[in-house]
């Protein structure tokens, strides 16, 4: 006999397995990334074992911390690709790890990948986290990914550190960021060419200021520009 | 038998019958009404109780597993439509090097991971000048030639980068404003 007792509460069967379709697809999603996470697998077979150990262990821990991974795994691919011993590989991706925390506490927690990654290229050739805060500052809510790999590119030119962060500060608030490839561009031809770094830097500076002066539109007139190396 | 032996058929006489009602029974029905005192207003039922309240829900298990992969076609779409507005747009940079006796050169960077294989150069003539067009979203990359497999050499048309394993680097930086 068929019972009619009225189910309040009870959902059936159909619900029942939704729900453990829908908790399984779930699982199976937040699993696949966790997988990945673990182990790296562009490193795999690349490095040896023990220091690929470590190199995953920074590297989780920088997952952990919220920073980007990316420029590690490259700086770890970089040094197999070259020849470098494992223990060199190892101190340079850990080393690569603590520059992008400071940059990151440099430019906040909002920072992008490529933001962080620049400031890390910056402080490894002398420029100031106080200096990338600053910059932050002066340019807040635009991206500075260009304005501080411009300043790492003119400090590794052979520009003193001190010298070129004056100079991107100082365009700072009015440049864009063609502008600032501009610059970093005839700095280094005029390098090229005999002049010395600081002189280089200075003159193309005080080129830049004043045409920024006579120019209704300041220095954004620029506009986007094919980039080639 | 007969019809008026059939009790149903007798019942049924008596129910046709008509009724005799007393000549004052409205009257006094009406007296005692006017006696109980009245109920007052009916109390709606307080919110809360909608809220309490179980449901019953069924569902064919076809029907719910159509439900569970409309969810999770749901959550992928968003997920991809997030990654979407976060990407960058790409752009095309040409990488040139002047290598005249060269028999191969390869590109290699942070780019495409350092893979001698993934980014050959092409000749383009007798003069030795090997190129290769890389999209790439801005940002700063490090970058080198390696020839014929061996000869690392960085981009003399562009900025060296740093290095810590002994062989040299360039960059490019690809602006996005």
């Amino acid at each position: 006999m068929r019972d009619t007792t009225p189910r309040v509460g009870f959902v059936g069967p159909g619900l029942c397995i939704a729900l453990l379709a829908m908790i399984a697809a779930l699982l199976l999603m937040g699993a696949v990334p966790n997988t990945a996470h673990g182990q790296e697998p562009r490193l795999a077979g690349r490095l040896p074992e023990a220091a690929k150990a470590q190199v995953d262990l920074i590297l989780d821990g920088a997952r952990l911390s919220g920073l980007p991974v990316e420029p590690l795994v490259d700086r770890a691919l970089e040094g197999v690709a070259k020849g470098a011993l494992p223990a060199l590989i190892v101190t340079a991706v850990a080393r690569l790890r603590d520059e992008l925390n400071v940059a990151r506490t440099a430019f906040g927690a909002a920072a992008s990948a490529g933001e962080i990654t620049a400031g890390a290229s910056a402080l490894r050739a002398g420029a100031k986290a106080k200096d990338l805060a600053e910059l932050r500052r002066l340019r807040s809510g635009q991206q500075l990914t260009v304005a501080v790999a411009v300043l790492a590119d003119l400090v590794t030119a052979g520009v003193p550190a001190d010298t070129a962060t004056s100079a991107v500060l100082a365009l700072a608030g009015e440049a864009a960021d063609a502008d600032y490839l501009t610059f970093r561009r005839s700095v280094q031809q005029d390098i090229a060419f005999g002049a010395s770094p600081a002189a280089a830097l200075g003159v193309r500076l005080r080129s830049l200021v004043a045409t920024a002066d006579n120019a209704p539109g300041g220095l954004q007139g620029s506009g986007r520009r094919k980039q080639k190396p | 038998m007969t019809d008026q032996d059939d009790p149903l058929i007798r019942i049924i006489a008596v129910l046709k019958e008509p009724v005799a009602l007393a000549p004052d029974l409205t009257a006094r029905v009406m007296a005692e009404l006017e006696r109980v005192p009245s109920p007052g207003p009916v109390a709606a039922p307080p919110p809360v109780a909608w809220w309490r309240r179980r449901w019953t829900i069924r569902v064919s298990p076809v029907g719910a597993l159509a439900m569970a992969a409309g969810l999770v076609a749901v959550v992928v779409a968003g997920q991809r439509f997030g990654r979407r507005a976060e990407t960058p747009s790409l752009g095309q940079t040409q990488f040139v090097l002047v290598a005249r006796d060269a028999k191969a050169v390869a590109l290699v960077g942070d780019f495409n991971d350092w893979s001698l294989s993934a980014t050959p150069l092409e000749r383009t003539d007798s003069d030795g000048v090997w190129w290769v067009t890389v999209p790439l979203v801005p940002g700063r990359y490090r970058y080198a030639y390696v020839v014929d497999g061996t000869m690392w050499r960085p981009d003399p048309q562009a900025p060296a980068a740093e290095d810590e394993f002994g062989r040299p680097n360039s960059v490019v930086t690809i602006g996005g404003t």
